[in-house]
């Protein structure tokens, strides 16, 4: 599953620490999603959307894995 | 109790009176090579200083050592105790069958330990499964009797 975070916090040039301070997760988890080893809970999903103004299927494209399947 | 201990103390704490514990068995059981004990709570005492001070890193490991892990590291937390369940479990079996082969007196501890690992196993499908069926809503019930599977 493709993700727009990183894309999105380089626009608003947030450092790493920065977000996963605002999202209350670790710096770890930040790159962990960022590099789409690890696929947020539904809550923490909302939270990266909320945080970003977007909307969650903005924010995460299925069709990468759809594409795959 | 362990609400009034800081957080990041939780974790080297119990590992120190783990083996504290396992100092104190020791200096109860053993004969001329008690002195052992008084270095094994040396060890522990050592143990939790540097588990406490690992504990303040920025990594996934410290993070779960100082008990302040997020959902992926408490996530990375569980993959890792599932995977130390299950070598314990394959190596009680190990040991049950060399011991049965070999020593069978000693093979009680290896199937007490294969008892309670696969105990524990079913404990847990139970604890966090649903544990029993899912009732589902009227619209589902109405589903299943439309079912070609139930005629």
């Amino acid at each position: 599953m493709r993700n727009r975070v990183r894309e999105q916090r380089l626009q608003r040039e947030i450092s790493q620490a920065e977000l996963a301070a605002a999202l209350g997760v670790s710096r770890q988890t930040v790159i962990s999603i960022e590099s789409g080893r690890y696929l947020p809970s539904l809550p923490l999903a909302f939270r990266i959307a909320r945080f970003f103004d977007l909307t969650v299927d903005k924010m995460f494209d299925p069709e990468d894995e759809e594409a795959g399947a | 109790m362990m609400r009034f201990i800081r957080p990041r103390l939780r974790k080297p704490l119990l590992g120190g009176i783990a083996l504290l514990g396992i100092a104190g068995a020791w200096a109860i059981g053993a004969g001329q090579s008690r002195w052992l004990a008084i270095v094994i709570a040396i060890v522990a005492v050592g143990q939790t200083v540097a588990w406490y001070l690992t504990a303040g890193e920025d990594t996934d490991e410290s993070a779960l050592l100082g008990s302040r892990a997020d959902e992926r590291q408490k996530q990375v937390g569980q993959h890792a105790r599932a995977l130390a369940g299950a070598v314990a479990m394959a190596a009680a079996y190990v040991g049950l069958l060399i011991t049965l082969a070999v020593k069978r007196a000693d093979a009680w501890s290896f199937a007490v330990m294969l008892a309670v690992t696969g105990f524990a196993y079913l404990t847990g499908l139970s604890t966090y499964g649903s544990g029993e069926p899912n009732p589902g809503d009227e619209a589902n019930a109405g589903y299943q009797a439309r079912s070609p599977v139930g005629r």
